[in-house]
């Protein structure tokens, strides 16, 4: 109790989102190598796909590998959440402060959206460059990211409240963020894939993200219901995630 | 002694190694996830060049143990601050570097295993398309195991390490023609992917297996760089492994 009232005289609030973007900044700026490295991942991806896909593909995968890079974000957050508890015993210290696990949570994914942010605006350009955007995709484009960006930090900073070890780290992260983004078609129209990968590939948010950006930029099916379908489908299957992650979430040791 | 080779410990370090790897089941599932999304890729966009990229996978899967050694001996140097008591012990440094990457070798294998029986159902090779590709997996092992190792002395913290690792993985397996036929890069890149330990030893397996076609000029520049870089790399990496183990 006397911890309580001690904690309660202390400031309460803070500027939170400015402090963790600044985590973000500083990882940029001490190690812009290490920041770079990670956003070069989709342009790979690109640069494969351009050798074996046909050109007309090459706008759909631009718009994915932004979906891609933003799904990686949730990687990121894994490790630096892994690396914040496990390493640091940094977590602790948030837990005893009264920065909440909710702010904990957006602070480590904004973190992380500024060292990726780069990579996401080098993408748009690319976009720009090879198929005309309205305003209205980069509208719906960016909601999409926004979503994804959220739901796979929650994703990334969950899991990561369950691993024991830092070198879980690695293989937990690609596996489960690899085989999504592969899962999802990010990288080809969802029409070519066999039929059970389909059904399959329509359980992930990433899919519908993907569908709606498609429909919404002409890479894709456009029928207004149909998008509006993409869009609840996005924004249910992004709920039902958020609520899988809040459960899977450990917020102080046990 | 200067130049001698000691082997001491070497036995029971493999087998430690061997074993430790063993327990990383995940990381081991994990190793398959980039050449398994690159088979996917091609799969469903590209299913005639399938043959070629298992091959790809198998020689990327050989440069990703280069990966994993040097996560290894990052995380046994930097995390458990273990190298030091293998340096204190009679396990020579020779030894601590060769038994890493043979542990790694032996450990990483089954998934590999997994690709050749692909590629057998696929595309099944001739005999000399079968020594030709173990000679060349042997010789991507050799290269990136030596840069594994060497680069994992050069980094102070772990968090650092892992998007070098992911970069160099890149560089070498997936720009290079590894993962696609070397057919489809302009004639004017070929004779430098061909000096690339990777896209080397792919051109060399697709050439005996028929699935591509490469001069007898560009087979002697591929065989020799490969096969050079293998050896030469490898020394390094016994030499590297002595004079980082000394004490500063």
């Amino acid at each position: 109790m006397a911890a309580d009232a001690v904690l309660r005289a202390q400031p309460q609030r803070g500027r939170v989102l400015p402090a963790w973007a600044w985590i973000g900044w500083r990882w940029v700026w001490r190690s812009p190598a290490a920041a770079v490295v990670p956003l070069l991942q989709p342009f790979f991806f690109l640069y494969f796909l351009h050798w074996i896909a046909p050109a007309e593909y090459f706008p759909l995968q631009v718009a994915g590998a932004m979906l891609f890079s933003t799904q990686n974000i949730g990687s990121w957050c894994l490790s630096d959440s892994a690396v914040f508890r496990i390493e640091l015993r940094l977590q602790d210290i948030f837990v005893a402060s009264p920065h909440d696990k909710i702010r904990y949570l957006f602070g480590v994914a904004f973190s992380n959206l500024i060292p990726a942010a780069p990579a996401l605006i080098a993408l748009g350009i690319i976009l720009a460059l090879v198929t005309s955007v309205s305003l209205v995709g980069w509208l719906v484009l960016t909601a999409a990211i926004l979503t994804i960006w959220v739901l796979y930090s929650a994703i990334g900073i969950a899991v990561s409240s369950r691993l024991r070890s830092q070198r879980e780290v690695w293989p937990v992260g690609n596996l489960i963020f690899t085989l999504l983004g592969i899962l999802s078609p990010l990288y080809y129209p969802i029409s070519i894939l066999p039929p059970i990968w389909r059904e399959f590939a329509h359980l992930l948010p990433a899919t519908y993200a993907a569908l709606l950006v498609q429909g919404v930029l002409g890479l894709g099916p456009a029928g207004s219901e149909n998008l509006a379908l993409d869009a609840g489908l996005l924004a249910l299957s992004t709920a039902i995630g958020l609520v899988a992650a809040w459960w899977l979430y450990q917020w102080r040791e046990r | 002694m200067a130049f001698g080779l000691r082997w001491a410990g070497s036995g029971a370090f493999l087998a430690t190694e061997i074993r430790v790897q063993l327990h990383e089941w995940l990381a081991i599932l994990t190793g398959t996830l980039t050449p398994g999304a690159l088979l996917v890729f091609v799969a469903v966009l590209a299913p005639d060049l399938l043959a070629v990229t298992v091959i790809g996978a198998l020689v990327y899967s050989m440069f990703l143990i280069g990966q994993r050694v040097l996560n290894e001996a990052a995380y046994i140097r930097i995390d458990h601050k273990l190298n030091e008591l293998y340096h204190a012990s009679p396990l020579s440094p020779e030894g601590y570097f060769v038994g890493i990457a043979a542990g790694m070798l032996v450990a990483y294998l089954p998934p590999s295993l997994v690709l050749l029986v692909i590629l057998e159902i696929l595309y099944p090779l001739s005999l000399l398309a079968w020594l030709v590709l173990a000679g060349c997996l042997l010789a991507v092992w050799a290269v990136s195991a030596t840069i594994g190792y060497v680069v994992s002395t050069l980094f102070k913290d772990m968090k650092t390490i892992w998007p070098y690792s992911a970069l160099l993985t890149n560089l070498f397996g997936i720009l290079p023609p590894v993962f696609y036929p070397l057919r489809v890069l302009p004639d004017a890149w070929r004779s430098v992917v061909l000096v690339l330990p990777t896209s080397a030893a792919t051109a060399l397996v697709n050439a005996a297996a028929g699935l591509e076609t490469i001069s007898a000029d560009e087979t002697i520049l591929a065989a020799l760089a490969l096969g050079l870089e293998a050896i030469a790399l490898f020394a390094f990496g016994i030499y590297w492994a002595r004079r980082t183990a000394r004490e500063r």
